[in-house]
C-alpha cells in the first residue's frame, strides 16, 4: 500500500486555492442570481498554465483566507420529526450523511423534533452564529422564521426545503423534490396490483412534496385503471393516530392498497399489514414498516441537491437559487422491495412510465386517458471490437447493457465482442437487424461508415453508436459520447499531486474520440495541477498490448512516476506501471485488479444512464436522430478510488471540489 | 532534446527495440524454416496467439513463467504438426490453409481466455537474468547482457539456425526439398519428412514467440499478437530466408518502433503526426523489403506442395 506524499498534497493545496481563486471570480460575476443560471463565466486550463501561478509564488500560508481550499463543511440541520422516521426527517439526514462522507472532515449537527415552529427558528439562529457554513431549514413551515434570520446572516448559506422558492434572500437556497413523479409510476402500479380497484391515501395537510405526491400517485392510479382513489389529508403532520384511523377508513371503504405522504404515516402502515393490504411509501424506504406488503418506496436523495448548493456556495453563491430532485437527476429513486413478489410485467410496465416521465412523454399532473402500453421486453444487441472483460472499452458497454437487462426483466441481450475487423462488425450489425432487434448498438466509432449504410436499410430499427456526437444524419442512429475529459482533467490534478518528478506519461491509441478528450483532459488537469511535463505518446492502435508497454517504459525512461493510458490496449502498460513501482490512472473501467497497489483511481463509464434514455426515446416512437452524452453531473462518468490506496481525506475534498467546479461549470477541462 | 542522447535514454530505448523485436524474431526463424523446405505457413499468428494463451494461463495458474514457455512450445508443437498435415499432406493451399489455422489460433485462444480466465489478470514475468561481469559494462553490458534468458535464448537461436540450415545434412534436406524437392526424392530423401519437421520447428518457434510475448508482458488479452505473426511472414522475406537476415529485419522493425515511440514520447513527433509516426516501422520494413527482393530469390518450390511422380 502506498501512502500518499507531503509535497505532492502541498502542490494540491496550491492548485485547490488556484481553482478557489477562479471559482471566486467567477461567482463574483454571477452576481445578479436567476433560479435558471446553468452556470458561471468559465475559465479553462489554457487560460491558467502553470507558468502563470507556479506554486512557489502562491504559497497557502500568504493566502488570504477566504481564497483557502474548502475548509471541511460544517452543516446544520434543523428539522421536525426524528432522524430516523423512515420518512421526511431521515431523507435529509441521510443525505448529509452522505456528503459527510463523501467529504472527509466535514461536520454535521442535527437538531430534529422540532415540531413547534419557534424552536426550529431558535436552533437555525443559534446555528448561525455558531459560523456552520451551510444551515438547512428542512420544513415548510419555517420559511417565515428563515425570512427573518437569514437578513440578519448575510455571510451564511441557508438551504430551506421543500419549497421552490428563495424567500427573496441572496443567501437562502430553495429546494423541493418531484413527489409527483415517483407517486405517479406507483400510482400506476397500485392500480395493477388492486383488485377492488380501490386505493386509499393518507395525506397530512395539502401542501409542499406531500401534495405533489399524492397528485401524482392519484393520477397515476388513475392512468393504471383505478376505478376510485380515496384521499385523506388528516391536517396534521404528526397525528400518527389519525392517520392509522385514516388508513382504517380507508380499508373499511374498500380499498385494498394504500399509501400515504409525511412522518406520520407510520401508524398506517401498521394497519396495512395488520389488513393485509399493500402499501406504497415515500420520502425513505418503508419496507421495513411492513416487510411483505410494501410494494415499493420512493426515497428522496436530498445529497443530489446538496452536492449543488454545496459546489455553489465553494463558487462564492451563498444562495438564491432553487434546486429540485426528480426522477431524471437521480434525486428520486423508485425502490422495489425485493422480499414482494411483483409480476414481471408490472414491474417492466413502471420503467416505461418512469421512462415517459424522464423523457417528457408523460405529464404527472394529469391521468392520462389510457395506461401507457407496458414496454415489450427489448432485444438489445451489441457489436464491439474488444472482449465482453476487456476491463476498457468494450466492457463497459457490456455492463451497460447488463444493468438494463437487470432493470428491465424480460430483455434480451445479444453481445458479439472482438469485432476489430470492420467488416466483421458490419456483418454482425447487419445479422441483428435481420432479426429484429430493436435496438442495436454499434460499439465503436470505426463503425460509422458500416453504421450509415445498414441503418438506411432498416428505418424501422433503432441502432446507437458511439462514441460519436454525431447520428449520421439518419432518424434511425442515436450517438452517445463521454465526457471523459471531465475524469481526465480531475485524474490529471491528482496526478501531478502525486509526482515527485513533475512529468506524467499518457499512453493512448489514435488520437479520436474518447481517447483523445481523455487524453487532452489529463493532460489539462495535470497541468493546472502543477506538472512540469506531460508526456503523450499515442501509439497508433487500440490493441498492440506489447506496444503501449514500450510506450510506458518509454515514459518511465522520460523520468514518469505517474501514468495512465486511455483504450483496451493499456492493459500491457498497466503492468509496467505495477513493474517500476509507478502510480496508474485508469479510465473506461474500473483497472484497480490489474496493479492493486499502483492504480490510484478509475474514471469509469456508466453507459446505462444514456441508454435508459434512448430506450425511453424509443418507447415514446422517436428511433433516433439524437446525440446523448454521459458526464460527472448526469452520473455516467464515475470516479472509482482504489480503496486500498491510501488517499488522505483531505485531498479527497479536493478531488470532490474540483468534481464538484466541473459539474458547476466553473471549471473548464480545456478539452475540445 | 539534448537528453534523448543520453547514455540512459539510448540503452532504454535500444532495450525496448529488442524486447520488441524477440517474438518477431522467434516468429519469423521459425517461418524461415518452413519456407526453406518449400511451405508457406500464414498461420503463424494463430499458434503465436494460442501458444501466447498456453504461456500465460500456465504462468497464472503456476505461477512458473518457465513452466508457461514449455507449455506454448508443447502448444507450437502440435499446431506445427497439425499445419504440416493440411499442408504437406492433404497437399492444401498454402496460401487459404493457414488463414485457417489463423483463425482458429485467434478464436480460440480467445474462448479459451474467455472460458477460463474471463477478466485481464496480471501474472508472473520473467525475471532479468545480467550476465555477471559482462552486465556491468558501461552503457553496452545494461543493453545486451541485462535481460532475461528467453531474450538471450532468442538470439542464441540465429547461430544454432544458421549452422543447422548451412552445416548438417538435416539443413541441406531442407534446403534440398525447397529447392526442388523431385531431385530431392530421387536422391531417397523424404520431402514429407523433411517437411514435417521443418514445418513442426516453425510452429514451435512460433508458440514459444506466443508465449514469450504474453509472459514478458505478464498479461495476455484477445489478440494479443497484433498481427505480428503476418509481420513476422514478411521479415522472412526481407531477411532472405536466412536467419541472420530475419534476426536483422526484426531488429529493424523492432528499433525502429522504439524510437519512433520514444520521438512521441518526447514530442519530437507532434501529436498530430502520431498516426503518421505509427506507420513509419511499417513503411521502413515495406521498402527494405523491396531492396532486398531484389537482390534474393525466394526457394524455387515455396507453396508448390510436393506430389511423387506429380
Amino acid at each position: 500500500m502506498h501512502t500518499y506524499r507531503k509535497p505532492g498534497f502541498a502542490r494540491l493545496l496550491a492548485v485547490l486555492a488556484v481553482l478557489a481563486l477562479i471559482a471566486t471570480a467567477c461567482g463574483d460575476d454571477a452576481e445578479e442570481p436567476t433560479t435558471t443560471e446553468a452556470a458561471a463565466p468559465q475559465t479553462t486550463a489554457a487560460e491558467a498554465p502553470e507558468e502563470d501561478m507556479p506554486e512557489d509564488d502562491m504559497p497557502e500560508d500568504d493566502m488570504p483566507e477566504e481564497d483557502m481550499p474548502m475548509e471541511p463543511l460544517r452543516i446544520a440541520v434543523v428539522a421536525p420529526s426524528a432522524s430516523n422516521d423512515l420518512a421526511f426527517t431521515q431523507s435529509i439526514v441521510d443525505a448529509v450523511n452522505v456528503i459527510a462522507d463523501e467529504n472527509p472532515g466535514t461536520e454535521v449537527a442535527i437538531t430534529d423534533g422540532t415540531f413547534i415552529v419557534e424552536d426550529a427558528a431558535a436552533a437555525i439562529r443559534g446555528y448561525a452564529e455558531e459560523g456552520y457554513d451551510l444551515v438547512i431549514a428542512h420544513g415548510s413551515q419555517y420559511g417565515g422564521s428563515l425570512q427573518e434570520i437569514a437578513g440578519d446572516f448575510p455571510d451564511t448559506a441557508f438551504a430551506w426545503g421543500t419549497s421552490a422558492d428563495t424567500l427573496g434572500q441572496p443567501n437562502v437556497s430553495a429546494y423541493n423534490a418531484a413527489s409527483d413523479q415517483g407517486g405517479f409510476v406507483m400510482g400506476v402500479v397500485a392500480a395493477a396490483l388492486s383488485q377492488s380497484g380501490v386505493i386509499g391515501v393518507v395525506g397530512p395537510i395539502e401542501v409542499g412534496d406531500a401534495k405533489l405526491y399524492v397528485d401524482g400517485f392519484h393520477n397515476g392510479a388513475l392512468t393504471g385503471g383505478a376505478s376510485t382513489v380515496n384521499i385523506n389529508y388528516i391536517g396534521s403532520f404528526s397525528d400518527v393516530a389519525l392517520a392509522s384511523e385514516a388508513a382504517q377508513a380507508h380499508i373499511a371503504a374498500g380499498a385494498d392498497v394504500l399509501t400515504g405522504s409525511a412522518q406520520m404515516v407510520v401508524g398506517a402502515v401498521g394497519v396495512a399489514q395488520a389488513n393485509g393490504v399493500f402499501w406504497f411509501g415515500t420520502q425513505a424506504n418503508q419496507t421495513a414498516l411492513a416487510p411483505d406488503l410494501v410494494v415499493a418506496s420512493q426515497v428522496y436523495k436530498w445529497e443530489v441537491v446538496l452536492r449543488q448548493i454545496i459546489a455553489d456556495i465553494s463558487a462564492g453563491s451563498l444562495g438564491g437559487k432553487a434546486y429540485e430532485i426528480d426522477l431524471a437527476n437521480g434525486g428520486l429513486v423508485v425502490e422495489f422491495n425485493d422480499g414482494f413478489d411483483l409480476p414481471a410485467e408490472v414491474r417492466a410496465g413502471a420503467d416505461t412510465v418512469i421512462s415517459g416521465i424522464v423523457n417528457g412523454a408523460i405529464n404527472t399532473m394529469e391521468a392520462m386517458a389510457a395506461p401507457p402500453e407496458p414496454m415489450e421486453p427489448l432485444r438489445i444487441a451489441v457489436v464491439a471490437p474488444s472482449a465482453s472483460n476487456d476491463l476498457a472499452f468494450t466492457q463497459s458497454i457490456v455492463d451497460a447493457v447488463n444493468v438494463i437487462a437487470d432493470e428491465n426483466p424480460g430483455t434480451e441481450v445479444a453481445i458479439t465482442d472482438g469485432t476489430f475487423i470492420v467488416e466483421d462488425a458490419a456483418a454482425a450489425i447487419r445479422g441483428y437487424a435481420e432479426e429484429g432487434y430493436d435496438l442495436v448498438i454499434a460499439h465503436g466509432s470505426q463503425y460509422g461508415g458500416s453504421l450509415q449504410e445498414i441503418a438506411g436499410d432498416f428505418p424501422d430499427t433503432a441502432f446507437a453508436w458511439g462514441t460519436s456526437a454525431d447520428t449520421l444524419g439518419q432518424p434511425n442512429v442515436s450517438a452517445y459520447n463521454a465526457a471523459s475529459d471531465q475524469g481526465g482533467f480531475v485524474m490529471g490534478v491528482v496526478a501531478a499531486a502525486l509526482s515527485q518528478s513533475g512529468v506524467i506519461g499518457v499512453v493512448g491509441p489514435i488520437e479520436v474520440g474518447d481517447a483523445k478528450l481523455y487524453v487532452d483532459g489529463f493532460h489539462n488537469g495535470a497541468l493546472t495541477g502543477g506538472a512540469s511535463t506531460v508526456n503523450i505518446n499515442y501509439i497508433g492502435s487500440f490493441s498492440d498490448v506489447a506496444l503501449a508497454s514500450e510506450a510506458a517504459q518509454a515514459h518511465i525512461a522520460a523520468g514518469a512516476d505517474v501514468l495512465t493510458g486511455s483504450a483496451q490496449m493499456v492493459v500491457g502498460a498497466v503492468g509496467v506501471a505495477q513493474a517500476n513501482g509507478v502510480f496508474w490512472f485508469g479510465t473506461q473501467a474500473n483497472q484497480t485488479a490489474l496493479a492493486p497497489d499502483l492504480v490510484v483511481a478509475s474514471q469509469v463509464y456508466k453507459w446505462e444512464v444514456v441508454l435508459r434514455q434512448i430506450i425511453a426515446d424509443i418507447s415514446a416512437g422517436s428511433l433516433g436522430g439524437k446525440a446523448y452524452e454521459i458526464d460527472l453531473a448526469n452520473g455516467g462518468l464515475v470516479l472509482e478510488p482504489n480503496p486500498a490506496f491510501d488517499i488522505p481525506p483531505e485531498m479527497f475534498a479536493g478531488i470532490n471540489q474540483v468534481v464538484q467546479g466541473i459539474i458547476a461549470g466553473t471549471i473548464d477541462t480545456g478539452a475540445n | 532534446m539534448a537528453d534523448i542522447f543520453s547514455a540512459t535514454v539510448i540503452v532504454a530505448t535500444l532495450s525496448s527495440g529488442i524486447r520488441l523485436a524477440v517474438p518477431l524474431l522467434l516468429a519469423s526463424l521459425g517461418e524461415a524454416f518452413g519456407q526453406r523446405s518449400g511451405v508457406l505457413n500464414l498461420g503463424v499468428d494463430g499458434i503465436m496467439l494460442l501458444g501466447a494463451f498456453g504461456g500465460y494461463f500456465t504462468t497464472l495458474k503456476t505461477q512458473s513463467p518457465w513452466l508457461g514457455l514449455a507449455v506454448g512450445l508443447g502448444i507450437g508443437l502440435v499446431l506445427g504438426l497439425l499445419s504440416s498435415v493440411i499442408s504437406v499432406s492433404l497437399l492444401a493451399e498454402q496460401g487459404i490453409s493457414g488463414i485457417g489455422v489463423y483463425l482458429f489460433g485467434l478464436g480460440m485462444s480467445d474462448l479459451l481466455f474467455q472460458k477460463l480466465v474471463g477478466t485481464p489478470l496480471p501474472a508472473a514475468s520473467f525475471q532479468k537474468a545480467p550476465i555477471p561481469l559482462l552486465s556491468e559494462i558501461p552503457v553496452v553490458g545494461d543493453l545486451f547482457f541485462n535481460h532475461s534468458i528467453p531474450i538471450y535464448l532468442a538470439f542464441l537461436a540465429i547461430p544454432v539456425s544458421t549452422v543447422i540450415i548451412n552445416r548438417t545434412r538435416f539443413g541441406m534436406n531442407i534446403r534440398a526439398v525447397g529447392e526442388n524437392p523431385e531431385a530431392a526424392d530421387s536422391q531417397g530423401i523424404s520431402v514429407t519428412r523433411v517437411r514435417y519437421a521443418a514445418v513442426t520447428i516453425g510452429g514451435v518457434l512460433a508458440g514459444a514467440a506466443g508465449a514469450v510475448l504474453a509472459i514478458g508482458l505478464g498479461i495476455f488479452q484477445q489478440n494479443l499478437t497484433n498481427a505480428q505473426g503476418f509481420i513476422a511472414i514478411a521479415l522472412v522475406y526481407f531477411g532472405a530466408w536466412r536467419p541472420l537476415g530475419v534476426m536483422a529485419g526484426s531488429l529493424v522493425y523492432g528499433m525502429v518502433s522504439a524510437v519512433v515511440l520514444l520521438l512521441k514520447t518526447r514530442g519530437i513527433i507532434p501529436l498530430g503526426a502520431s498516426d503518421l509516426a505509427a506507420m513509419i516501422p511499417a513503411v521502413i520494413t515495406v521498402l527494405a523489403l523491396v531492396v532486398a527482393a531484389r537482390r534474393f530469390r525466394a526457394p524455387t518450390a515455396l507453396t508448390k506442395p510436393f506430389i511423387r511422380g506429380g
